[in-house]
């Protein structure tokens, strides 16, 4: 097994009249256990200038083609965990980066921004992305998975 | 507008034959600005049970249905259970699941994708296993309209 940690901290000394200030630390596990994970995409760099849907994690890979994130066949997966970033600038808000979970839109990453969440194996369950502009789009991501 | 940061590391020294350290820092804006933070915040914290079905941890804005501002998630379980778990869903998709001590942190969109302004896009919950597990959450949105459902009475 390996130990893998991810923090996440929130804080604002303005939001609220209190501030807020949140952290969270947890070990990435299998599931139901507290064995650590042991497989990784590594840390990955894509560019793409692609509008339609680019799939970032294949879930339900069956074809033996590891390449490009593809996490199927002996790799079948029972959970993940995927931290995502997008490095282009912020600009003037008209281009980002949309994530999907297959069809179902989550939310935009705008420049600058970054997710960190769970994602489930199988067929169906692709992370996928959809870039909103034909320019270069530079993503970062690391998925960790049983 | 307030000044709101999110901060997140990942490190492992043993997954791989070299170690991985990545940290990222945040800062939670409007889209299309890098300075202008976002002003309106909701947060909860709510004990979910093991009932067959799931529950609205975070319902859609009925403000945002026909939008497509941004707003960030953040959703914690802190049942310290490992086989205990609750599966995060946003439009009867299930995004994953939040074992013990689990989070995430997502950008989300509230817009309506059947176009019927219904509530296709809230945040669902629902708890596997022992029960009940303590779901924290918080939510930075964007919005420039009143963030509350309107009342029904």
């Amino acid at each position: 097994m390996a130990t893998t940690i991810a923090t996440l901290t929130l804080s604002s000394g303005d939001i609220t009249s209190y501030g807020v200030s949140a952290s969270q630390s947890t070990t990435l596990t299998n599931q139901g256990n507290d064995t650590g994970m042991t497989k990784t995409t590594g840390l990955t760099r894509i560019i793409t200038a692609a509008v339609d849907n680019v799939v970032v994690i294949n879930t339900g890979d069956t074809s033996g083609n590891y390449g490009a994130a593809a996490l199927g066949a002996a790799n079948t997966i029972n959970k993940g965990k995927i931290f995502i970033q997008n490095l282009n600038d912020r600009g003037d808000g008209t281009k980002y980066v949309t994530i999907l979970m297959q069809a179902v839109v989550i939310g935009r990453l705008y420049g600058g921004d970054f997710a960190y969440f769970p994602f489930e194996g199988g067929a169906g369950n692709d992370v996928e992305i959809t870039p909103s502009s034909t320019t270069e789009t530079t993503l970062e991501y690391v998925a960790f998975y049983e | 507008m307030a000044t709101t940061t999110a901060s997140f590391s990942l490190s492992s020294s043993d997954i791989l034959s070299n170690a991985i350290s990545l940290s990222k820092s945040s800062s939670l804006n409007y889209h299309g600005t890098t300075a202008t933070g976002l002003t309106q915040y909701k947060s909860g914290k709510v004990h979910v049970y093991v009932t067959g079905g799931s529950f609205d941890l975070i319902p859609a804005l009925a403000s945002e249905e026909a939008s497509s501002i941004n707003s960030y998630v953040y959703i914690c379980n802190k049942n310290t259970t490992a086989a205990n778990y609750v599966t995060i869903s946003i439009y009867n998709e299930v995004i994953g699941k939040l074992y013990a001590g689990d989070f995430m942190f997502i950008p989300w969109e509230q817009n309506d994708p059947a176009g019927d302004n219904g509530s296709d896009n809230d945040i669902e919950v629902e708890a596997f296993v022992g029960g009940p597990q303590a779901i924290e959450w918080m939510m930075f949105t964007e919005s420039t309209a009143t963030i509350l459902d309107a009342s029904g009475d």
